[in-house]
């Protein structure tokens, strides 16, 4: 499967770049933080933000295609089933001669024939997607984690500065009072010199009043500057639990498809063996060395009984439904998640494979 | 095939994801890993196994433990850690772990050694931990995990393990006239019960070159026989389909050993007899469990000379079939065992119910001591 190959390496590359992205938001973050400490704002720009979702977009739907493309990895399955219950082209020719005898060949191709390989590789292939996603996963929760140690500093240092402005505030409202005594004072003032006096004391107090003015602006600004950080800062911290969430959809959904096909796969391999193979060894046993040409020439009407068998096998385990109630719940939950993210592109891979 | 039907199929499996719970599971299996090596010994001083057999059956047995081992350290920090997985085991008349969880392991064997590399060193983790522990007061989960993925992946590549997949080995017995005997062996974890499976094939070779170094039939036979063990088919259609894929090798007598189920009070679904058994014996935990062991048995009974084509003939041998079962198990003999502790084994012997008169019975003793029931 080359195109699956290419498939991985192209979202291993999109992962890449979108741990990439990922990472100088948070920098950012970061940096913005201490330069905020400095006194100079940076803004996290919401077009970066939107640029890496886009991009995490695309690439969660890439593995989401890549999840369903496991489907046509699958496909290689059925063919190997349509082989054991089908004749060759040399077993067809030799059976225009000997309908018993591309029989007996059928069955000596069907006894060397395994599916262990294909399963070991289907198990390889949903590996390889799983630890992409799981990268992606840890990596999402590093940088929550990163983010929201900011943000608790970043917090406390916002109630430390709201609390500043508020004493500033309360000095400012404790100042006016003085500064109309002052006033009423130099109003009445007939001494000269005393007059002076209260004329420079007001000066002082009016500077100092413009001071702490001046301060609760800054205050005001910086504590602003905090709470728009703290906007951006939850905002992404919103977004990586969200992108997170999306990875446990994905993950979930994979490793119970891939639990279920291997057993699926598996069962029907072992019951086309089964069913083609049991009835003819008893009678030619049993036959010996009469003639086992009348015992092979049975081999052909068992092969209809194949899917009779492969009914049974499903129905016996049918009694055991009961027990099953907890992995229906958890695999119709996994399927409405995946429905619910992916519907689009669920939408268009069942166009593209069952249209035609 | 809809969804349905793959859900028919799964849904005897169960996940184990609280972690006492799995604890519990792995202890279990390492007590009951014990008695299996008794059991093996047992068969042997009773004549029923050679001592080469007694010793390929211990050895598939010892691998089944060390693969419980290596399973219970991948799973060690279940439920513990954000990134630990959950193993999922068959609960229906199985009680071991699904076989898928063995085809995974293999796949991380054929990857041990990139893990490795990459991983800090065991001293180095521990180190970690304590720094943890100490300057920061808190549990160190994550590295606990790490630690526990080191020591698995290191577990794997010591080997020495019960794979998916046992490839057969041939062990040359003896010379019985023109011909060389051979035990050839293999195993598998059956896919459908979800069971270790041991096949044992006693082997006459009349060709040319002795088996094992002849590349024109040494490399197909361990294909297909492989390709053959499945657990649905009987042992009458394994030997015959031997023999008649081989003109030179003689399928003497083929031997199936299942390593189970294990039933278990707390873990597994039983249906049946057994099931009361245990209800019935309110047993202690570590108590609450039986283990059965079957032995199919499949032996030739003559050999005669069958044309093939127009001018060729060749040897075919006839199986003995038990008179009133073969039909339906396709063996000369089935014997099935059963290992339990005392408690479930004095309810089972006051019940004495019909379905389990046949079958042999261990029991574990005081100290772990197997004793031989009545």
């Amino acid at each position: 499967m080359a195109d699956f190959e290419t498939q991985i390496k192209e979202s291993q590359a999109q992962v890449a770049a979108a741990q990439a992205k990922i990472s100088t938001i948070t920098e950012t973050i970061e940096k913005a933080r201490l330069k905020l400490d400095e006194g100079v704002s940076i803004d996290v720009e919401n077009a970066t933000l939107e640029d890496v979702h886009k991009h995490t977009d695309v690439m969660n739907g890439n593995i989401a295609e890549l999840i369903m493309g496991l489907d046509d990895v699958t496909a290689a399955f059925s063919s190997e089933f349509d082989e054991m219950r089908s004749k060759t082209g040399w077993e067809s020719f030799v059976g225009i001669f000997s309908e018993a005898k591309a029989e007996s060949m059928r069955h000596e191709r069907m006894r060397a024939a395994t599916i262990d390989d294909k399963l070991q590789d289907l198990i390889a292939k949903s590996d390889v997607i799983v630890k992409l996603l799981q990268g992606q996963l840890e990596m999402l929760n590093v940088q929550k984690g990163k983010v929201e140690v900011n943000l608790a500093g970043t917090l406390t240092d916002r109630e430390e500065t709201v609390s500043a402005l508020e004493a500033v505030r309360a000095e400012i409202a404790g100042m006016d009072p003085k500064i109309i005594e002052l006033e009423n004072k130099i109003s009445v003032e007939q001494d000269a010199a005393a007059r002076t006096k209260l004329e420079t004391e007001l000066a002082n107090l009016n500077a100092k009043h413009n001071a702490l003015v001046q301060d609760e602006q800054v205050k005001l600004a910086r504590s602003q500057t905090l709470e728009r950080y703290i906007e951006k800062g939850k905002t992404w911290v919103d977004s990586l639990t969200n992108q997170a969430a999306t990875q446990l959809v994905l993950i979930n959904k994979l490793q119970t498809d891939t639990k279920q096909r291997v057993v699926l796969y598996d069962a029907l391999s072992s019951s086309l063996k089964t069913a083609e193979q049991q009835d003819v060894a008893h009678r030619i046993n049993e036959i010996g060395v009469k003639t086992d040409q009348e015992a092979q020439a049975a081999m052909a009407g068992i092969g209809a009984a194949t899917n009779a068998k492969m009914a049974d096998m499903l129905e016996a385990h049918e009694g055991h439904m009961v027990f099953a109630r907890k992995i229906l719940e958890d695999k119709a939950k996994a399927d409405e998640r995946f429905a619910r993210r992916f519907a689009a592109i669920v939408e268009k891979h069942d166009k593209n494979a069952y249209g035609e | 095939m809809g969804d349905e039907v793959k859900q028919t199929l799964v849904n005897d499996h169960a996940e184990l994801y609280d972690p006492p719970v799995a604890r519990r599971y792995f202890g279990k299996f390492e007590k009951i890993g014990g008695y299996l090596g008794k059991v093996a010994a047992e068969m042997e001083t009773q004549g029923a196994l050679t001592r080469t057999e007694a010793r390929v059956l211990g050895g598939y047995v010892s691998g089944v433990i060390g693969t419980f081992r290596a399973l219970s350290l991948k799973y060690l920090m279940t439920g513990k850690a954000e990134a630990a997985q959950r193993l999922t085991i068959d609960r229906h008349e199985s009680g071991f772990p699904v076989a898928q969880e063995l085809m995974v392991m293999a796949l991380d064997a054929a990857q041990a050694d990139k893990h490795l590399s990459g991983m800090a060193s065991e001293a180095e983790l521990k180190d970690r931990m304590i720094r943890t522990i100490v300057g920061e007061l808190k549990i160190p989960a994550g590295l606990q995990f790490s630690l526990s993925q080191r020591l698995y992946f290191e577990a794997l590549k010591a080997g020495g393990l019960f794979w998916a997949r046992n490839d057969p080995v041939a062990q040359w017995i003896e010379q019985v006239g023109e011909r060389r005997h051979y035990l050839v062996h293999w195993a598998v974890w059956d896919t459908a019960v979800n069971l270790p499976v041991v096949y044992l094939m006693d082997l006459e070779d009349s060709g040319k070159k002795p088996l094992p170094n002849d590349d024109y039939r040494w490399p197909p036979l361990q294909q297909k026989v492989l390709a053959q063990s499945v657990g649905g088919l009987k042992l009458l259609t394994i030997a015959s389909g031997f023999d008649a894929d081989f003109e030179d090798l003689h399928p003497k007598r083929l031997r199936r050993i299942t390593l189970g189920p294990m039933y278990s009070a707390s873990f597994t679904l039983q249906s049946g007899p057994i099931s009361k058994v245990l209800e019935d014996a309110k047993a202690p935990e570590g108590q609450d469990w039986a283990l059965v062991w079957t032995v199919e048995d499949l032996i030739s009974e003559r050999e005669e000379i069958v044309k093939e084509g127009w001018f060729s003939s060749r040897p075919k041998q006839i199986y003995k079939l038990d008179a009133l079962t073969g039909a339906d198990t396709g063996t000369t003999r089935l014997e099935r065992m059963i290992i339990l502790p005392e408690r479930p084994y004095q309810v089972l012997v006051e019940q004495d119910p019909k379905g389990l008169r046949g079958i042999r019975k261990f029991i574990v003793g005081a100290g772990g001591r197997l004793i031989p029931g009545v």
